[in-house]
């Protein structure tokens, strides 16, 4: 019989995953060096079908509250994810060393051990699922700001499920600041581990 | 979907014209494409091949198709709240689940509706409920939200935002 069906089954929120609850990584540049650019901003409004004056067109979006042009809501979350100039093709790498690459493993550089990285949660669970995002705005970043992030372990549950498998959902929270140390937004995402 | 002149005179919402119950503009987007998908993935330098190689994602994910990305749907949310709330309102927070998978051909309804308002310092909050609708009423993005709209007569929301202590 398996753990489950016996009840033995233990909580898997051990002391050292609790202690890591309210550990921070370090704040480290999201942006390119030289800030956010028009060209990014372009594709990413694109791809979101948001044609918004305020993204694009100075002229207007002087004349609005933001003061210039901004970017689409949490657009600094996703400045990190980019290839910077004169790295390492990460693409090539990849399928190199795996020809069956899924296209993420191996690609992003640093994964989830690089610069800003919270340390991993040591357990044995390795299912990972999607258990849900929340965001807060408080201002959008403008063109040429550059941007910092900074993620903690904001919560972290241990349960054991209805057919007694234990589970955890772990709640990282991570905030995105301008160069002057101005709260741009807050990314809450949940993920399951089974 | 809405057009750049639309967003640019778009008239303000006020807090006194929305009621509890009521259904906000919903934003419609679709039929989506596997071009649109790879279009967010070449955006934001996301090459998991699940959104854009569909042999990979049929043949060896086992997927129906190629997905639409959770980091899109994530993105879409924000932008149609913050829609809402042009020219002076401040969309505040989302939280929200990723359920059904949105795959080519799929038509998404963006939707939003009030079910609670209240008034903290001078300002209006609007809690509503919001998702992403597909078609046959299949929701794939359920969640929750609180914008910030102007009160009819009341002072600026500010910019940037800072919410009042307690809300």
């Amino acid at each position: 019989m398996s753990e489950a069906k016996t009840g033995a089954a233990e909580n898997p929120l051990t002391d050292k995953i609790k202690a890591l609850i309210g550990t921070s990584a370090e704040r480290v540049e999201a942006s390119p060096r030289w800030g956010i650019e028009r060209e990014g901003l372009r594709l990413f409004t694109n791809a979101i079908m948001d044609p918004d004056p305020r993204y694009w067109d100075e002229e207007f979006a002087r004349k609005t509250r933001f003061g210039g042009i901004v970017t689409p809501p949490i657009y600094c979350s996703y400045l990190s994810r980019k290839t910077p100039a004169g790295a390492e093709d990460p693409i090539s790498r990849a399928f190199r060393e795996n020809p069956e690459s899924d296209g993420i493993g191996g690609v992003r550089e640093g994964g989830d051990s690089g610069p800003g990285a919270l340390p991993p949660v040591p357990t044995p669970l390795k299912r990972i699922l999607n258990a849900g995002n929340e965001i807060e705005l408080y201002q959008y970043p403008r063109l040429g700001d550059r941007i910092y992030s900074q993620a903690r372990y904001a919560d972290i549950k241990g349960h054991i499920t209805k057919d007694g498998s234990p589970m955890l959902v772990i709640t990282t929270e991570t905030t995105y600041t301008n160069q002057d140390g101005d709260r741009l937004c807050i990314l809450r995402a949940s993920t399951i581990r089974r | 979907m809405v057009s750049a002149d639309e967003l640019r005179f778009k008239a303000q919402l006020y807090y006194d014209d929305v009621s509890v119950g009521a259904e906000l503009p919903p934003l419609v987007i679709g039929p989506m494409t596997p071009t649109h998908l790879f279009r967010w993935s070449a955006a934001i330098e996301n090459w998991h091949r699940i959104h854009y190689d569909q042999n990979f994602a049929v043949y060896h994910d086992g997927l129906p198709n190629i997905l639409g990305q959770g980091s899109w749907k994530q993105s879409i949310l924000p932008r149609y709240l913050k829609d809402l709330c042009l020219p002076d309102g401040w969309p505040w927070k989302v939280s929200f689940q990723h359920r059904a998978m949105i795959v080519p051909g799929d038509t998404l309804t963006v939707w939003a509706k009030a079910t609670g308002k209240s008034e903290k310092e001078g300002l209006g909050f609007v809690d509503l409920d919001v998702g992403m609708r597909l078609d046959g009423d299949v929701e794939s993005c359920p969640g929750k939200a609180t914008i910030v709209l102007p009160i009819r007569g009341g002072r600026p929301i500010p910019y940037p935002f800072v919410p009042p202590k307690g809300a």
